[in-house]
Protein backbone atom coordinates (compact mmCIF):
# COMPACT_ATOMS: atom_id res chain seq x y z
CA UNK A 1 0.00 0.00 0.00
CA UNK A 2 1.95 3.43 -1.13
CA UNK A 3 -0.56 6.06 0.66
CA UNK A 4 0.70 4.97 3.83
CA UNK A 5 3.42 7.07 3.60
CA UNK A 6 6.21 4.92 5.27
CA UNK A 7 9.14 3.59 3.94
CA UNK A 8 7.74 -0.13 4.33
CA UNK A 9 4.53 0.76 1.85
CA UNK A 10 6.14 -0.69 -1.42
CA UNK A 11 7.89 -4.47 -0.53
CA UNK A 12 9.56 -6.74 -3.40
CA UNK A 13 6.93 -9.19 -4.76
CA UNK A 14 7.08 -12.70 -2.91
CA UNK A 15 7.99 -13.85 -6.65
CA UNK A 16 10.64 -16.00 -8.65
CA UNK A 17 13.13 -13.32 -10.17
CA UNK A 18 11.39 -10.97 -12.75
CA UNK A 19 7.47 -12.43 -12.00
CA UNK A 20 5.24 -9.23 -11.20
CA UNK A 21 2.77 -9.54 -8.31
CA UNK A 22 -0.92 -8.35 -6.94
CA UNK A 23 -2.73 -7.56 -4.05
CA UNK A 24 -6.01 -9.82 -3.81
CA UNK A 25 -8.45 -6.24 -2.23
CA UNK A 26 -10.78 -9.30 -0.40
CA UNK A 27 -8.39 -11.49 0.99
CA UNK A 28 -5.11 -9.04 1.16
CA UNK A 29 -3.33 -12.36 -0.45
CA UNK A 30 -0.53 -11.95 -3.22
CA UNK A 31 -0.20 -13.99 -5.91
CA UNK A 32 2.50 -13.69 -8.79
CA UNK A 33 1.02 -12.00 -12.03
CA UNK A 34 4.12 -13.52 -14.40
CA UNK A 35 5.94 -16.58 -13.53
CA UNK A 36 8.71 -17.65 -15.33
CA UNK A 37 8.15 -20.45 -18.39
CA UNK A 38 6.73 -23.84 -17.39
CA UNK A 39 5.67 -22.29 -13.89
CA UNK A 40 2.42 -21.12 -12.35
CA UNK A 41 0.62 -21.00 -9.09
CA UNK A 42 0.01 -18.30 -6.20
CA UNK A 43 4.22 -18.00 -5.64
CA UNK A 44 4.84 -19.61 -9.21
CA UNK A 45 5.04 -23.10 -7.20
CA UNK A 46 3.75 -25.24 -9.59
CA UNK A 47 4.32 -26.61 -13.05
CA UNK A 48 2.48 -26.53 -15.82
CA UNK A 49 -0.02 -28.81 -17.25
CA UNK A 50 1.66 -31.83 -18.36
CA UNK A 51 4.89 -31.03 -16.17
CA UNK A 52 5.81 -32.12 -12.94
CA UNK A 53 8.33 -31.06 -10.03
CA UNK A 54 8.84 -28.54 -7.29
CA UNK A 55 10.12 -25.41 -8.62
CA UNK A 56 10.40 -23.67 -5.43
CA UNK A 57 11.67 -26.82 -3.34
CA UNK A 58 8.72 -25.73 -0.62
CA UNK A 59 8.98 -30.16 -0.01
CA UNK A 60 12.14 -30.38 -0.38
CA UNK A 61 15.30 -30.00 -2.49
CA UNK A 62 14.38 -27.92 -5.48
CA UNK A 63 12.93 -30.33 -8.87
CA UNK A 64 12.12 -28.47 -11.65
CA UNK A 65 9.77 -28.86 -13.82
CA UNK A 66 9.73 -31.90 -16.36
CA UNK A 67 7.46 -33.59 -18.43
CA UNK A 68 5.20 -36.40 -17.16
CA UNK A 69 7.19 -39.18 -17.11
CA UNK A 70 4.61 -41.76 -17.70
CA UNK A 71 6.41 -44.71 -19.60
CA UNK A 72 5.39 -43.36 -23.40
CA UNK A 73 1.94 -44.87 -22.38
CA UNK A 74 0.56 -41.34 -22.28
CA UNK A 75 -1.11 -39.12 -25.07
CA UNK A 76 0.50 -36.12 -25.98
CA UNK A 77 -3.43 -34.54 -26.81
CA UNK A 78 -4.34 -35.27 -23.88
CA UNK A 79 -4.75 -32.94 -21.35
CA UNK A 80 -3.49 -33.52 -17.21
CA UNK A 81 -1.72 -36.14 -17.85
CA UNK A 82 -0.25 -36.47 -14.55
CA UNK A 83 0.26 -34.68 -11.10
CA UNK A 84 1.95 -31.68 -10.97
CA UNK A 85 3.65 -32.15 -8.24
CA UNK A 86 4.10 -35.94 -7.75
CA UNK A 87 4.36 -36.83 -11.36
CA UNK A 88 1.66 -39.57 -10.57
CA UNK A 89 0.69 -40.90 -13.98
CA UNK A 90 -3.45 -40.15 -14.53
CA UNK A 91 -4.22 -41.17 -18.05
CA UNK A 92 -2.40 -44.34 -18.62
CA UNK A 93 -3.59 -45.81 -21.85
CA UNK A 94 -2.72 -49.07 -23.92
CA UNK A 95 -4.35 -50.77 -20.77
CA UNK A 96 -1.71 -49.69 -18.42
CA UNK A 97 -1.93 -48.62 -15.05
CA UNK A 98 0.92 -47.43 -11.64
CA UNK A 99 2.37 -44.49 -11.06
CA UNK A 100 4.60 -44.10 -14.12
CA UNK A 101 2.00 -46.68 -16.63
CA UNK A 102 4.94 -48.86 -16.03
CA UNK A 103 2.30 -52.03 -15.62
CA UNK A 104 -0.98 -53.78 -16.89
CA UNK A 105 -4.18 -52.99 -15.12
CA UNK A 106 -6.20 -55.24 -13.88
CA UNK A 107 -7.56 -57.83 -16.06
CA UNK A 108 -4.71 -57.25 -18.57
CA UNK A 109 -1.38 -58.78 -18.77
CA UNK A 110 2.33 -58.39 -20.36
CA UNK A 111 5.46 -56.15 -20.68
CA UNK A 112 3.74 -52.82 -20.44
CA UNK A 113 7.12 -51.79 -20.93
CA UNK A 114 6.98 -53.23 -24.67
CA UNK A 115 7.77 -50.23 -27.68
CA UNK A 116 4.98 -52.11 -29.92
CA UNK A 117 1.50 -50.93 -28.33
CA UNK A 118 0.37 -54.12 -29.22
CA UNK A 119 2.65 -55.80 -27.49
CA UNK A 120 1.93 -54.02 -24.48
CA UNK A 121 -1.08 -55.07 -22.16
CA UNK A 122 -3.63 -58.32 -23.52
CA UNK A 123 -6.76 -58.91 -21.52
CA UNK A 124 -6.09 -61.75 -19.29
CA UNK A 125 -9.87 -63.34 -20.77
CA UNK A 126 -9.85 -65.95 -18.43
CA UNK A 127 -12.61 -68.46 -18.88
CA UNK A 128 -15.46 -67.47 -16.14
CA UNK A 129 -16.31 -71.63 -15.57
CA UNK A 130 -12.90 -72.04 -14.79
CA UNK A 131 -11.56 -70.04 -12.68
CA UNK A 132 -11.86 -69.39 -8.63
CA UNK A 133 -14.82 -67.47 -8.04
CA UNK A 134 -15.41 -66.20 -12.15
CA UNK A 135 -12.25 -63.29 -11.39
CA UNK A 136 -11.35 -61.50 -14.56
CA UNK A 137 -7.72 -60.93 -13.44
CA UNK A 138 -4.66 -62.56 -13.70
CA UNK A 139 -0.60 -63.17 -13.42
CA UNK A 140 0.53 -59.55 -14.50
CA UNK A 141 3.40 -61.35 -16.16
CA UNK A 142 2.36 -64.75 -17.38
CA UNK A 143 -1.43 -64.19 -17.82
CA UNK A 144 -1.87 -67.27 -15.67
CA UNK A 145 -5.38 -66.87 -14.59
CA UNK A 146 -7.03 -68.51 -10.98
CA UNK A 147 -7.50 -71.98 -11.75
CA UNK A 148 -10.07 -74.66 -10.24
CA UNK A 149 -9.22 -78.05 -9.51
CA UNK A 150 -7.81 -79.65 -12.37
CA UNK A 151 -8.53 -77.33 -14.67
CA UNK A 152 -5.21 -76.42 -17.02
CA UNK A 153 -4.47 -73.59 -19.80
CA UNK A 154 -3.63 -70.14 -19.15
CA UNK A 155 -6.95 -68.74 -19.40
CA UNK A 156 -8.32 -71.96 -17.40
CA UNK A 157 -10.19 -72.71 -20.38
CA UNK A 158 -9.70 -76.71 -20.25
CA UNK A 159 -9.89 -79.59 -17.95
CA UNK A 160 -6.19 -81.27 -17.63
CA UNK A 161 -6.37 -84.50 -19.09
CA UNK A 162 -8.43 -87.73 -17.49
CA UNK A 163 -11.13 -84.60 -16.24
CA UNK A 164 -14.19 -83.38 -17.76
CA UNK A 165 -17.25 -80.93 -17.36
CA UNK A 166 -15.26 -77.58 -17.05
CA UNK A 167 -18.69 -76.07 -17.19
CA UNK A 168 -19.53 -77.35 -13.60
CA UNK A 169 -17.78 -74.50 -12.50
CA UNK A 170 -16.92 -76.38 -9.51
CA UNK A 171 -13.12 -77.57 -11.40
CA UNK A 172 -13.28 -80.86 -13.79
CA UNK A 173 -14.27 -83.98 -12.57
CA UNK A 174 -12.38 -87.20 -13.12
CA UNK A 175 -13.12 -89.27 -16.15
CA UNK A 176 -13.47 -92.34 -13.59
CA UNK A 177 -13.21 -94.35 -17.54
CA UNK A 178 -12.91 -98.63 -17.04
CA UNK A 179 -9.14 -99.21 -17.89
CA UNK A 180 -10.19 -102.46 -19.47
CA UNK A 181 -12.64 -100.98 -21.84
CA UNK A 182 -10.90 -97.76 -22.81
CA UNK A 183 -8.13 -97.20 -25.53
CA UNK A 184 -6.21 -94.56 -24.02
CA UNK B 1 -10.80 -3.84 -7.90
CA UNK B 2 -7.58 -6.57 -8.49
CA UNK B 3 -4.72 -4.79 -10.15
CA UNK B 4 -4.21 -8.31 -11.97
CA UNK B 5 -7.65 -8.79 -13.38
CA UNK B 6 -10.18 -6.75 -15.31
CA UNK B 7 -14.15 -6.19 -15.96
CA UNK B 8 -14.76 -6.84 -19.26
CA UNK B 9 -15.88 -3.32 -21.12
CA UNK B 10 -19.03 -4.16 -23.21
CA UNK B 11 -19.07 -5.29 -26.92
CA UNK B 12 -17.39 -8.23 -28.29
CA UNK B 13 -14.77 -10.57 -26.85
CA UNK B 14 -12.59 -13.60 -27.24
CA UNK B 15 -12.24 -15.44 -23.89
CA UNK B 16 -10.31 -17.64 -23.54
CA UNK B 17 -8.10 -20.00 -20.91
CA UNK B 18 -4.33 -20.12 -19.92
CA UNK B 19 -3.98 -22.44 -17.73
CA UNK B 20 -4.60 -20.85 -14.37
CA UNK B 21 -6.41 -17.60 -16.24
CA UNK B 22 -8.95 -16.50 -18.54
CA UNK B 23 -8.31 -13.84 -20.69
CA UNK B 24 -10.13 -11.07 -23.25
CA UNK B 25 -9.70 -10.17 -26.16
CA UNK B 26 -12.06 -7.40 -27.39
CA UNK B 27 -13.10 -7.21 -30.59
CA UNK B 28 -13.13 -3.91 -32.84
CA UNK B 29 -15.32 -5.68 -36.04
CA UNK B 30 -13.42 -8.57 -36.68
CA UNK B 31 -9.90 -7.20 -35.62
CA UNK B 32 -8.39 -8.70 -32.84
CA UNK B 33 -7.72 -5.16 -30.10
CA UNK B 34 -4.65 -6.88 -29.06
CA UNK B 35 -3.16 -4.12 -26.95
CA UNK B 36 -6.35 -4.60 -24.97
CA UNK B 37 -5.81 -8.23 -24.14
CA UNK B 38 -6.43 -8.39 -20.31
CA UNK B 39 -6.93 -11.42 -17.74
CA UNK B 40 -10.39 -11.59 -16.37
CA UNK B 41 -9.67 -14.19 -13.95
CA UNK B 42 -6.76 -15.64 -12.65
CA UNK B 43 -6.79 -18.80 -10.49
CA UNK B 44 -3.17 -19.59 -10.48
CA UNK B 45 -3.49 -22.86 -8.90
CA UNK B 46 -5.87 -23.89 -11.28
CA UNK B 47 -6.08 -25.65 -14.90
CA UNK B 48 -8.67 -24.27 -16.62
CA UNK B 49 -9.73 -26.20 -20.06
CA UNK B 50 -12.85 -24.91 -21.46
CA UNK B 51 -14.70 -22.23 -21.80
CA UNK B 52 -18.16 -21.04 -22.44
CA UNK B 53 -20.28 -17.92 -22.00
CA UNK B 54 -24.11 -17.13 -21.04
CA UNK B 55 -25.01 -14.14 -22.75
CA UNK B 56 -28.10 -13.84 -20.96
CA UNK B 57 -26.60 -13.42 -17.44
CA UNK B 58 -22.71 -12.39 -18.91
CA UNK B 59 -21.16 -14.93 -17.30
CA UNK B 60 -18.37 -17.21 -18.08
CA UNK B 61 -18.28 -21.06 -17.29
CA UNK B 62 -15.44 -23.38 -16.90
CA UNK B 63 -13.78 -26.99 -16.56
CA UNK B 64 -11.37 -27.13 -14.44
CA UNK B 65 -8.99 -30.68 -14.27
CA UNK B 66 -6.58 -30.26 -10.78
CA UNK B 67 -9.33 -30.76 -8.81
CA UNK B 68 -12.08 -31.80 -11.02
CA UNK B 69 -14.82 -29.07 -11.00
CA UNK B 70 -17.06 -26.89 -13.39
CA UNK B 71 -17.10 -22.93 -12.18
CA UNK B 72 -18.99 -19.68 -13.15
CA UNK B 73 -18.28 -15.66 -12.49
CA UNK B 74 -19.79 -12.62 -13.72
CA UNK B 75 -17.45 -11.15 -16.69
CA UNK B 76 -18.29 -8.00 -15.51
CA UNK B 77 -16.01 -8.71 -12.19
CA UNK B 78 -17.02 -11.30 -9.74
CA UNK B 79 -16.06 -14.00 -7.36
CA UNK B 80 -15.95 -17.71 -9.18
CA UNK B 81 -18.84 -19.45 -8.02
CA UNK B 82 -18.45 -23.83 -8.34
CA UNK B 83 -21.55 -25.33 -9.76
CA UNK B 84 -20.46 -28.95 -10.36
CA UNK B 85 -17.68 -30.17 -7.61
CA UNK B 86 -18.45 -34.20 -7.27
CA UNK B 87 -18.25 -36.76 -9.80
CA UNK B 88 -15.63 -35.50 -12.27
CA UNK B 89 -12.93 -36.91 -13.58
CA UNK B 90 -11.40 -34.96 -16.83
CA UNK B 91 -14.35 -32.29 -17.66
CA UNK B 92 -12.82 -30.39 -20.76
CA UNK B 93 -15.27 -29.08 -23.48
CA UNK B 94 -18.35 -27.46 -21.93
CA UNK B 95 -20.95 -25.61 -23.83
CA UNK B 96 -24.20 -23.37 -22.56
CA UNK B 97 -27.55 -23.50 -23.92
CA UNK B 98 -28.41 -19.50 -23.11
CA UNK B 99 -32.00 -20.35 -24.22
CA UNK B 100 -32.82 -23.50 -21.92
CA UNK B 101 -30.63 -22.56 -19.18
CA UNK B 102 -28.45 -25.73 -19.46
CA UNK B 103 -25.32 -26.46 -19.81
CA UNK B 104 -23.44 -29.65 -21.46
CA UNK B 105 -20.06 -30.71 -21.08
CA UNK B 106 -18.00 -33.77 -22.24
CA UNK B 107 -15.32 -35.60 -19.40
CA UNK B 108 -12.82 -37.59 -21.12
CA UNK B 109 -12.13 -39.89 -17.70
CA UNK B 110 -15.46 -40.82 -17.52
CA UNK B 111 -15.82 -41.21 -21.31
CA UNK B 112 -19.58 -39.25 -20.83
CA UNK B 113 -21.34 -36.50 -21.85
CA UNK B 114 -23.42 -34.33 -19.27
CA UNK B 115 -26.00 -31.72 -18.62
CA UNK B 116 -27.28 -29.92 -16.03
CA UNK B 117 -28.83 -26.74 -15.31
CA UNK B 118 -26.72 -23.61 -14.91
CA UNK B 119 -26.93 -23.82 -11.34
CA UNK B 120 -25.86 -27.52 -11.35
CA UNK B 121 -28.85 -28.87 -10.36
CA UNK B 122 -30.81 -31.69 -12.33
CA UNK B 123 -27.68 -33.21 -13.61
CA UNK B 124 -27.83 -35.62 -15.93
CA UNK B 125 -25.52 -38.51 -18.07
CA UNK B 126 -26.74 -37.87 -21.88
CA UNK B 127 -24.89 -39.79 -23.98
CA UNK B 128 -22.09 -42.65 -22.04
CA UNK B 129 -21.54 -45.08 -24.77
CA UNK B 130 -18.88 -45.05 -28.07
CA UNK B 131 -16.78 -42.53 -26.78
CA UNK B 132 -12.84 -42.64 -26.06
CA UNK B 133 -11.70 -38.82 -26.12
CA UNK B 134 -14.82 -36.85 -26.01
CA UNK B 135 -13.73 -33.05 -25.94
CA UNK B 136 -15.15 -30.47 -27.96
CA UNK B 137 -18.71 -29.82 -27.02
CA UNK B 138 -21.33 -26.85 -29.34
CA UNK B 139 -24.90 -26.34 -28.23
CA UNK B 140 -27.27 -24.74 -31.08
CA UNK B 141 -30.14 -23.77 -28.93
CA UNK B 142 -32.61 -22.46 -31.50
CA UNK B 143 -32.42 -25.54 -33.95
CA UNK B 144 -31.86 -28.04 -30.45
CA UNK B 145 -28.67 -29.77 -31.69
CA UNK B 146 -25.23 -30.61 -29.78
CA UNK B 147 -22.43 -31.37 -31.86
CA UNK B 148 -19.30 -32.80 -30.51
CA UNK B 149 -16.04 -34.56 -31.29
CA UNK B 150 -14.27 -37.51 -30.06
CA UNK B 151 -10.38 -37.70 -30.88
CA UNK B 152 -9.87 -41.22 -30.48
CA UNK B 153 -6.95 -41.98 -32.24
CA UNK B 154 -8.03 -45.61 -33.48
CA UNK B 155 -11.36 -43.85 -35.29
CA UNK B 156 -11.98 -40.21 -34.61
CA UNK B 157 -15.31 -38.32 -35.45
CA UNK B 158 -17.85 -36.00 -34.54
CA UNK B 159 -21.29 -36.54 -33.96
CA UNK B 160 -24.83 -34.84 -33.40
CA UNK B 161 -27.68 -35.16 -31.60
CA UNK B 162 -30.78 -33.61 -30.28
CA UNK B 163 -30.12 -31.72 -26.64
CA UNK B 164 -31.31 -34.54 -24.61
CA UNK B 165 -28.68 -37.20 -26.16
CA UNK B 166 -31.41 -38.79 -28.93
CA UNK B 167 -31.32 -39.11 -31.87
CA UNK B 168 -27.31 -39.35 -32.10
CA UNK B 169 -25.94 -39.70 -35.24
CA UNK B 170 -22.24 -39.60 -36.89
CA UNK B 171 -21.25 -36.85 -38.82
CA UNK B 172 -17.82 -36.99 -39.86
CA UNK B 173 -15.45 -39.53 -39.47
CA UNK B 174 -13.54 -39.69 -42.69
CA UNK B 175 -9.78 -37.80 -43.00
CA UNK B 176 -9.92 -36.80 -39.34
CA UNK B 177 -7.14 -36.98 -36.46
CA UNK B 178 -7.45 -35.08 -33.53
CA UNK B 179 -10.41 -33.11 -34.28
CA UNK B 180 -10.18 -30.98 -30.95
CA UNK B 181 -11.96 -28.31 -31.58
CA UNK B 182 -15.41 -27.14 -32.60
CA UNK B 183 -17.68 -24.24 -33.30
CA UNK B 184 -21.00 -23.20 -34.83
CA UNK B 185 -21.83 -20.04 -36.53
CA UNK B 186 -25.87 -19.37 -36.11
CA UNK B 187 -25.33 -16.84 -38.79
CA UNK B 188 -24.15 -18.86 -40.99
CA UNK B 189 -25.07 -22.15 -39.98
CA UNK B 190 -21.51 -23.66 -40.02
CA UNK B 191 -20.36 -26.29 -38.08
CA UNK B 192 -16.19 -25.49 -38.21
CA UNK B 193 -13.46 -27.67 -36.80
CA UNK B 194 -10.07 -27.26 -36.28
CA UNK B 195 -7.83 -30.68 -35.67
CA UNK B 196 -4.34 -31.37 -34.62
CA UNK B 197 -3.84 -34.35 -36.48
CA UNK B 198 -5.05 -32.93 -40.06
CA UNK B 199 -3.64 -29.57 -39.11
CA UNK B 200 -6.51 -28.26 -40.96
CA UNK B 201 -9.70 -26.23 -40.80
CA UNK B 202 -12.74 -27.43 -42.18
CA UNK B 203 -16.18 -26.52 -42.30
CA UNK B 204 -19.58 -28.19 -43.49
CA UNK B 205 -23.56 -27.17 -43.19
CA UNK B 206 -24.28 -29.83 -40.76
CA UNK B 207 -27.91 -30.51 -42.50
CA UNK B 208 -26.24 -30.59 -45.95
CA UNK B 209 -23.32 -32.52 -45.35
CA UNK B 210 -21.32 -30.47 -47.69
CA UNK B 211 -17.68 -30.21 -45.99
CA UNK B 212 -14.74 -28.00 -47.65
CA UNK B 213 -11.66 -26.88 -46.07
CA UNK B 214 -10.96 -23.74 -45.20
CA UNK B 215 -7.28 -23.49 -44.28
CA UNK B 216 -4.66 -26.46 -44.17
CA UNK B 217 -0.56 -26.30 -42.46
CA UNK B 218 -1.79 -25.12 -39.39
CA UNK B 219 0.40 -26.12 -36.40
CA UNK B 220 -1.49 -27.68 -33.46
CA UNK B 221 -5.25 -26.13 -32.73
CA UNK B 222 -6.57 -27.05 -29.06
CA UNK B 223 -9.83 -24.90 -29.14
CA UNK B 224 -11.57 -22.85 -31.97
CA UNK B 225 -14.59 -19.93 -32.16
CA UNK B 226 -16.39 -18.29 -34.80
CA UNK B 227 -17.23 -14.65 -35.24
CA UNK B 228 -18.59 -13.39 -38.36
CA UNK B 229 -15.73 -14.20 -41.29
CA UNK B 230 -13.59 -14.87 -38.44
CA UNK B 231 -12.27 -18.24 -37.45
CA UNK B 232 -10.45 -18.08 -33.97
CA UNK B 233 -8.21 -21.26 -32.88
CA UNK B 234 -5.85 -21.12 -29.55
CA UNK B 235 -2.81 -23.19 -30.68
CA UNK B 236 -0.42 -25.56 -28.16
CA UNK B 237 2.98 -25.21 -30.74
CA UNK B 238 2.44 -21.03 -31.09
CA UNK B 239 1.19 -20.32 -27.77
CA UNK B 240 -0.95 -18.22 -29.37
CA UNK B 241 -4.65 -17.07 -30.84
CA UNK B 242 -5.15 -17.03 -34.32
CA UNK B 243 -7.36 -15.60 -36.83
CA UNK B 244 -8.77 -16.88 -39.99
CA UNK B 245 -10.41 -15.35 -42.13
CA UNK B 246 -12.68 -18.18 -43.15
CA UNK B 247 -13.96 -16.39 -46.84
CA UNK B 248 -10.24 -16.26 -48.16
CA UNK B 249 -9.00 -19.30 -46.15
CA UNK B 250 -6.20 -17.49 -44.49
CA UNK B 251 -4.49 -16.22 -41.41
CA UNK B 252 -4.75 -13.14 -40.92
CA UNK B 253 -3.67 -11.93 -37.09
CA UNK B 254 -2.32 -13.46 -34.07
CA UNK B 255 -2.26 -12.63 -30.62
CA UNK B 256 0.48 -14.01 -28.41
CA UNK B 257 0.23 -13.63 -24.48
CA UNK B 258 3.22 -12.58 -22.70
CA UNK B 259 3.19 -15.86 -20.99
CA UNK B 260 4.56 -18.62 -23.00
CA UNK B 261 2.52 -21.49 -21.75
CA UNK B 262 -0.86 -23.59 -23.49
CA UNK B 263 -3.63 -22.23 -24.34
CA UNK B 264 -6.66 -24.24 -24.36
CA UNK B 265 -10.30 -23.43 -24.48
CA UNK B 266 -11.83 -20.16 -26.40
CA UNK B 267 -15.31 -18.54 -26.73
CA UNK B 268 -16.84 -15.75 -28.33
CA UNK B 269 -18.43 -13.73 -25.56
CA UNK B 270 -21.10 -11.63 -27.91
CA UNK B 271 -22.41 -8.43 -27.27
CA UNK B 272 -25.71 -9.47 -26.93
CA UNK B 273 -27.39 -12.80 -27.37
CA UNK B 274 -27.89 -14.13 -31.04
CA UNK B 275 -31.37 -13.85 -31.89
CA UNK B 276 -33.76 -16.94 -32.25
CA UNK B 277 -35.95 -19.33 -29.61
CA UNK B 278 -36.10 -22.42 -28.86
CA UNK B 279 -39.82 -24.47 -28.40
CA UNK B 280 -38.33 -25.78 -25.15
CA UNK B 281 -38.17 -22.58 -23.47
CA UNK B 282 -41.28 -21.04 -24.50
CA UNK B 283 -43.54 -24.10 -22.74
Amino acid sequence: DATQGTSGDCRPCPCPAGATCAVVPKTQEVVCTNCPTGTTGKRCELCDDGFFGDPLGQGGPVRTCRACKCSDNIDANAVGNCNRETGECLKCIYNTAGFFCDRCKEGFYGNALATNPADKCKPCSCSPFGTVGRQTSCSQVTGQCQCLPNVSERDCSACQPGFFNLHSGNGCERCNCNPIGSTN
Amino acid sequence: TRPDVHPLPPGTHLLFSQSGRIEHIPLEGYDMNKDSAKAVLHLPEKVIIGVAYDCVDKMVYWTEITSPSISKAKIHGGEPVAVIRSDLQSPEGIAIDHLGRNMFWTDSGKDHIEVASLDGSKRRVIVDSDLVNPRAIIADPPNGNLYWSDWNREAPKIETSYMDGSNRRVLVKDDLGLPNALTYDSQSSLLCWADAGTHTIECMHPGRGDRRKIMDGIQYPFGVTSFGKNIYYTDWRRDAVVAVDRHAGRESDEFQPQKRTKLYGIVTAYAQCPSGQNYCSVN
